[in-house]
This record gives structure tokens, C-alpha cells and sequence, in this order.
């Protein structure tokens, strides 16, 4: 292993290939779309250079400073509602007598599902007439209303079938972290006579923080860049209320044939996400220096 | 090695030109391709200086050409025609093998604009109705004018009028196919239940959405949530308010729409707002529920396009048989009267400027134009754009019979807005009237945003 290590071109043979597929399909494209989002161009016919106009613009534009706040609430959501309660199933289903498979499968197979086909589902559920949400609140005498449809509740609802999606996901991630701890650690706390609830929030939790660390990064990551689901239950609308950045710029490149202007926020949302990648890594950094 | 595959290949290549003009598919396409190029070297070569021969000779080559269309769902007439037309084609055309590709609305528009411009794009696309849609791509330069390639005898049974929809900048690009009218179609089984008569005008109209109300029925489906068919209601509506004529002229100075008829189309429509005519989700319906929903006798009354006949006619479909079509009802003492149409205009498929085959290409986009023209209009999938004289029409429904017969009473027909605007304002113009129907803008402020528009391209 060191002679592999030590001879320059056995590093190069290994690095090079993985170096050459992320640099065509990574590095190449933003940096080709970092030039577009210098132009104004409908993506066709022939492009004008307006230098940062497109960004001056982006910034002042009221629809997307909008869909932005909606992408940030979308995060902090994930982050404070969908991650604890990914945690409390975790330790609820490792801690469950019989069926863990079972439980912990069950709660895994929205992530498996396509999301247009959650947003299928979802819609179903929520549609004003015969919709489930409604059957219930009537049946309970409530009145109904258009979920989807409604300006103040559009949002909300647009956001509850992406955090139920990918709660099995990150449970299944902590699942995993929490069967690792040393059962020797979680017997002797058991011994000294801790309740269950004292073993996870003393010794499950800290000792799951790498895992949740992990988990941390993965959602508010995947939060900034969510789509699909948004884009098949309310397509932004009603009156871009449950717009995302990244449906207000595939809307601004295949229907206003915005092409340049798309870019631009493409540009930026590559941005947001480097630029919360390393502000969640000198976080977590220093909390360890803390300890 | 190398030796070998070099002699196979000429071998090949021998026996294909030896073969070319009576087989249907000696070889694999690829390999087909490449000993036909191969062939035609070494003749260049024999026969120098001999071009007649050559081209003689070009007709017969292998030629594959790509198709890119959007006719997707089963009962659609034209994807039936499309898929047909492959083997038909090949038979009428043995050295010519089409392969086509359907692909879903909002998807096709991504991919085919991708495709185009990465270079990948087929030898003949579909385009939404031309206009609008088509434009960028014409103005760079992607698409191939055609003519001198198309023949007099084709243009001579295209319908008068027809072809300027297909001509840019004085030249001509496609070929009309069917065409779509838009008019309004009543359930009269629900109408009649309702005690509702048939509106002819707006107080009629007004006075069909109570009683229908009344009976518990949705009087009018709406699928807002793609904002389009709201679109289509604000087309017509001001259709009947300022008149055709008022509309083109506003398109050409769109400072003439901050007047006070366009403010009282928007007027209206939110007349029909308040009188409770839509359904209470139309924010959140799509146009495929909307159909599916009137198809299914979810509500009374729908504004669409003939293209929606195969669907609310299928025998399945509880509508089936139950529908009128007649023209959007008059506003009496407005501008607009009842010969007055949205729509007209034609679907068409578009060859690739970078096509190597142009002159099949053509001959294949004639075939295709005027078979979706008459076999599709047979099957009802649309108004025929060509002269149907011959054409058996027993098998039309009483829906299309109705459509072309109010097509012929027509004046003037209007296209789709969102191909007449360039396609930032469309966005803008379809916000605009779906804040109208959700009463977040007064019709002043709709006719005030309308004004500053760009002027279309195409008046």
C-alpha cells in the first residue's frame, strides 16, 4: 500500500479517471454556464454579452427574492422538523421489541417511490372535492378547502409531502448509526438504572453526532435544490406563492426562454449550496475544537 | 484484422449497390449508411463529370429520416397517423425509413430545445402551432425554408389561407395540418336537468351558471393550475367585447389594449368569478383534470379547442354523447359579434436546417401534412386545413360536425395569444389573467399592464 502510495504515477492512474469525468461533467458545465449567465440569450439564436446584468437583475427581482425566502423556510423546516423526527423514530424503532426490519423498511419506501408519483399521490390527497384531507375535516365537521389552490396554504402543503419523503431516508441513516454504538455502553448505562428516554438523549444522541452531522448536510443541501415534488403538485403556482429557485429558473429557461437569466440563478444556487456546505463544516469544526 | 474488416466492408458495400433500389433492409441501418457512402465514392469516381447519373442514382439510396412529435396519448388521431405512417411510407418509399419519437407536451419543449441546441435535433420536428413557439428558432436559423423543394401540385390542395401561418419573412417553412377552433361546449344532459337553455348571450350565459348552480352542478370546469385555459376564456371573451379587429390592432401597438373593452372583458370574466361559475379548486386543476373531469360530467360547460372531441366522445366517457359545441355566446352592445373565432390556426412539423436529406424530408412532410389533414380530420382530430372533397365523413362525430360547421360560419379567427405574444409576455399575459380570475387585480390594472407589452412580431 505505501509503495502504491509513494509512486507518483499509480496516484495519477487512480485520481485521473474520476478527475476527468467530474471535470467534464461538473466543472465544465458551470463553467460554461457561468459564461451564459453573462449574456442575454433565448438559448437559439445568437447571444449579446451584458456582463453581470443578469445577476444586478436577479437580485432586485422581487419573484425571486420570493421563491428564495420559500427555499430557506424550506430548509429550516427540514432542519427543525423533518431531522428531529427522523431522530425520534430512529431510536423509537431501534428500540422496538419485534419487527425493526420491518418498521425501519416501512418508513423507507416513500424515498424509493418516484417523487412525480408522490406528487400524484399528494395531490389526490389535498384535491378540494374528493380529496382524503377533506373526506376527514368534513366527516369531522370542518369545512374543506383547496389546499393546492389557496395562496396561504399552497406552501405549506407543497412542503409537507417533500419533509414526509425524506424522513424515511435520513432515518434510515441514523437507524444505522445508532446500531453501531457499542451495545456494551447502552447496557452499562442500563445497569446504573437509566430510564430509556435518559440512554438516548445522554448516550444515543452524543454519541450519534458525526451521523447527524452527515444528516444535517444532506438536507439542508438537498433543501436548496428541491423540484420535482414542488413542480408536479403546484408547478410554483398559484401566483408563484410555492416557487423555488429551481423551478423559477427552468421556468425562465424553457418557458420565457430566458436562457441567460436561468443561468444566472443556476450560478447562484451552486453558490448557496458551496457557500452552506463550508459554513456547516467550520460549524460542526468547531464545536469539535469545543470539546 | 484490419485487412478483413476492410474487405468486408467493401464487400458490403458491393452488394449493397448491387442491391440498392430493390431492397427493403439489407443490413443494419448504421452499416446500411456507411456502404452506401462508400458505394457512392467509388462511383463519383467512375462516373466524374456524369452528375445527371449521380442524382438518378441519389434517389435511390438509404435514407433515414427522424421524426420528433408530441402525440402521445392513445385516443389522439395523429399519433395513430404518425406510428401508421412509418410502415406506409416505407412501402411508398422503399429506400426511405422514418423513425419517429413521441414525446409529452411540457417535455417535448425542453427536449426539443435542447436537442436543437446541441446539435442532436431530428430531421422533422413538431411545433406548437407555429407562431410564437416556432419564431426563435427560425430566426436562428435552425429550420429549413421549403420553398423550392415542396410542389406547386401539394400547395394547390392546401385551403386558401392557410399557408400564411406557415410562411416567416415572406418564405414558406411547414405545411398546415388540421386546424383547432375554439368554442364552448355544453353538457346538455346537465343543462337539461337544470331547466338551463343553451346560451346564446352573456345574460344567458349568467342566467345558465345560476340555474346550473342551482341543480348542484359545477357550471364551468377550469384548470387554472396550467394557466392557459384561463387564457383561452380572456382570448374569446375580448373577442366579444373589442372585436377581432380591435385585437390585432392592439397586438401591433399594444398600448391600445389600456382601453376601457379589454377592461370590460376582464370585467366579465370576473363577473363569472363572483357568480360562482368556476369549480372552487380551479387554481389547483390542471388541463388534464379539467377534460378528464368534464369527460367524466364533473361539470356543465367548458371553453377548449376541438382537439378535446376524442376524449369528452370516447365511449367511455360519461359525456359521451351528451355534448353540444356552439360559439361563445355575444355581449350585446359590444364590438364583437358571433362569426368572430379564437383560433385557426395549424399545428406543424418543421425540418432541421442541417436535414442531409432535404428533398425527402419534403416529400415526407407533404405526405405527413396532408394525411393528418384529411385522415385526421376524418378521425376527428381536427378541422381539415386541406381540400377534403372525397374525404368519407361518416365517421365524424356529431362534435366535429358541429365544429366545422361553425368554422364555416367564421370571419375572423385569432390564434392562441401565447403564439401571438413573443414567450415572455405570454408568461406575463397568462399571469395576468389568472390574477384577474382570482380578483387580485381590478380590470383596470389588467388592461394598464397589458399596455406595456411588446408589440407582436406578427401584426
Amino acid at each position: 500500500m505505501e509503495k502504491i502510495l509513494s509512486d507518483k504515477k499509480a496516484i495519477f492512474l487512480f485520481v485521473f479517471p474520476t478527475l476527468l469525468v467530474l471535470t467534464i461533467f461538473v466543472a465544465v458545465p458551470i463553467i460554461i454556464s457561468g459564461y451564459y449567465s453573462l449574456l442575454d440569450w433565448d438559448g437559439l439564436g445568437k447571444g449579446t454579452f451584458i456582463g453581470i446584468k443578469n445577476y444586478t437583475d436577479l437580485v432586485k427581482d422581487e419573484r425571486f427574492i420570493n421563491s428564495l425566502i420559500n427555499s430557506i423556510l424550506y430548509a429550516a423546516l427540514s432542519l427543525f422538523i423533518q431531522l428531529p423526527f427522523s431522530l425520534l423514530l430512529a431510536i423509537l424503532v431501534s428500540n422496538v421489541k419485534r419487527g425493526e426490519k420491518f418498521y425501519s423498511a416501512a418508513y423507507f419506501v416513500p424515498v424509493i417511490v418516484s417523487s412525480v408519483v408522490i406528487g400524484y399521490l399528494w395531490q389526490k390527497i389535498y384535491n378540494g372535492d374528493y380529496g382524503l384531507l377533506n373526506s376527514a375535516l368534513r366527516s369531522l365537521g370542518f369545512e374543506g378547502r383547496d389546499w393546492l389552490g389557496q395562496e396561504n396554504t399552497a406552501l405549506i402543503a407543497a412542503f409537507i409531502p417533500n419533509l414526509w419523503q425524506y424522513v424515511g431516508y435520513h432515518m434510515l441513516i441514523m437507524h444505522a448509526g445508532i446500531k453501531s454504538i457499542s451495545q456494551d455502553v447502552i447496557e452499562a448505562a442500563r445497569i446504573d438504572g437509566a430510564s430509556p428516554s435518559m440512554i438516548a438523549t445522554r448516550i444515543t444522541i452524543p454519541l450519534l453526532k458525526p451521523i447527524l452531522e452527515v444528516c444535517v448536510t444532506l438536507s439542508l443541501i438537498g433543501a436548496l435544490k428541491i423540484f420535482d415534488l414542488i413542480y408536479v403538485l403546484t408547478g410554483g403556482g398559484p401566483f408563484y406563492v410555492t416557487e423555488v429557485p429551481t423551478i423559477f429558473m427552468y421556468k425562465h429557461i424553457f418557458d420565457a426562454m430566458h436562457y441567460g437569466y436561468g443561468s444566472a440563478v443556476s450560478i447562484f444556487i451552486i453558490l448557496e449550496c458551496l457557500a452552506f456546505t463550508f459554513l456547516l463544516r467550520i460549524i460542526f469544526r468547531r464545536r469539535e475544537e469545543d470539546r | 484484422m484490419k485487412k478483413k474488416l476492410l474487405s468486408i466492408m467493401l464487400g458490403s458495400a458491393m452488394i449493397a449497390s448491387l442491391l440498392s433500389g430493390c431492397a427493403t433492409a439489407v443490413a443494419p441501418q448504421a452499416g446500411n449508411d456507411a456502404a452506401a457512402e462508400t458505394g457512392e465514392a467509388a462511383e463519383a469516381e467512375d462516373n466524374a463529370g456524369e452528375a445527371a447519373a449521380e442524382t438518378a442514382e441519389s434517389s435511390d439510396e438509404p435514407v433515414t429520416l427522424t421524426i420528433w412529435h408530441q402525440s402521445v396519448v392513445d385516443t389522439d388521431p395523429v399519433k395513430i397517423i404518425i406510428e401508421d405512417s412509418v410502415e406506409e411510407y416505407h412501402e411508398l418509399h422503399p429506400n426511405v425509413t422514418i423513425v419517429q419519437e413521441g414525446i409529452e407536451g411540457e417535455q417535448y419543449k425542453t427536449k426539443i430545445k435542447t436537442a436543437f441546441a446541441a446539435g442532436e435535433a431530428p430531421d422533422i420536428s413538431y411545433m406548437f402551432s407555429g407562431g410564437s413557439f416556432v419564431k426563435p428558432y427560425i430566426d436562428a436559423g435552425y429550420l429549413l425554408p421549403i420553398d423550392d423543394l415542396v410542389q406547386q401540385e401539394t400547395l394547390d390542395q392546401v385551403l386558401p389561407g392557410m399557408l400564411s401561418g406557415c410562411t416567416f419573412d415572406g418564405k414558406l417553412y411547414s405545411l398546415p395540418t388540421i386546424t383547432f377552433l375554439a368554442n364552448l361546449y355544453c353538457n346538455t344532459e346537465m343543462f337539461d336537468a337544470a331547466g338551463a337553455k343553451i346560451p346564446t348571450n352573456w345574460d344567458e350565459l349568467l342566467d345558465a351558471v345560476e340555474k346550473l348552480k342551482a341543480a348542484g352542478y359545477t357550471p364551468i370546469l377550469m384548470g387554472e393550475k396550467d394557466r392557459w385555459p384561463g387564457m383561452y376564456w380572456y382570448d374569446i371573451i375580448s373577442a366579444r367585447t373589442a372585436g377581432n379587429a380591435a385585437i390585432e390592432a392592439a397586438f401591433g401597438d399594444t398600448s391600445k389594449f389600456n382601453a376601457p373593452e379589454f377592461a370590460a372583458a376582464a370585467e366579465k370574466l370576473q363577473e363569472l368569478v363572483q357568480a360562482g361559475a368556476f369549480n372552487d379548486n380551479m387554481m389547483s386543476m390542471s388541463y388534464t383534470e379539467m377534460l378528464e373531469g368534464f369527460a367524466a360530467g364533473q361539470g356543465a360547460m367548458i371553453y377548449q379547442a376541438n382537439w378535446i372531441h376524442p376524449a369528452i366522445m370516447d365511449e367511455a366517457a360519461a359525456s359521451s354523447g351528451k355534448v353540444k359545441c356552439v360559439a361563445f355566446p355575444v355581449i350585446d352592445g359590444m364590438a364583437g359579434s358571433v362569426t368572430e373565432f379564437s383560433g385557426g390556426t395549424s399545428d406543424g412539423y418543421y425540418i432541421n436546417a442541417n436535414c442531409e436529406h432535404p428533398k425527402e424530408a419534403v416529400e415526407y412532410l407533404e405526405y405527413l401534412s396532408k394525411k393528418i389533414g384529411t385522415v385526421g380530420y376524418q378521425m376527428g382530430a381536427g378541422l381539415p386545413c386541406w381540400k377534403a372533397d372525397g374525404v368519407d365523413t361518416s365517421t365524424l362525430t356529431s362534435l366535429d360536425v358541429e365544429s366545422a360547421a361553425l368554422m364555416e360560419t367564421g370571419t375572423s379567427y385569432i390564434g392562441w395569444w401565447d403564439n401571438v405574444l413573443s414567450a415572455e409576455d405570454s408568461e406575463t399575459y397568462k399571469d395576468l389573467v389568472a390574477q384577474v380570475m382570482a380578483m387580485k387585480i381590478t380590470p383596470e390594472e389588467f388592461a394598464e399592464a397589458m399596455s406595456k407589452l411588446s408589440p407582436s412580431e406578427f401584426y
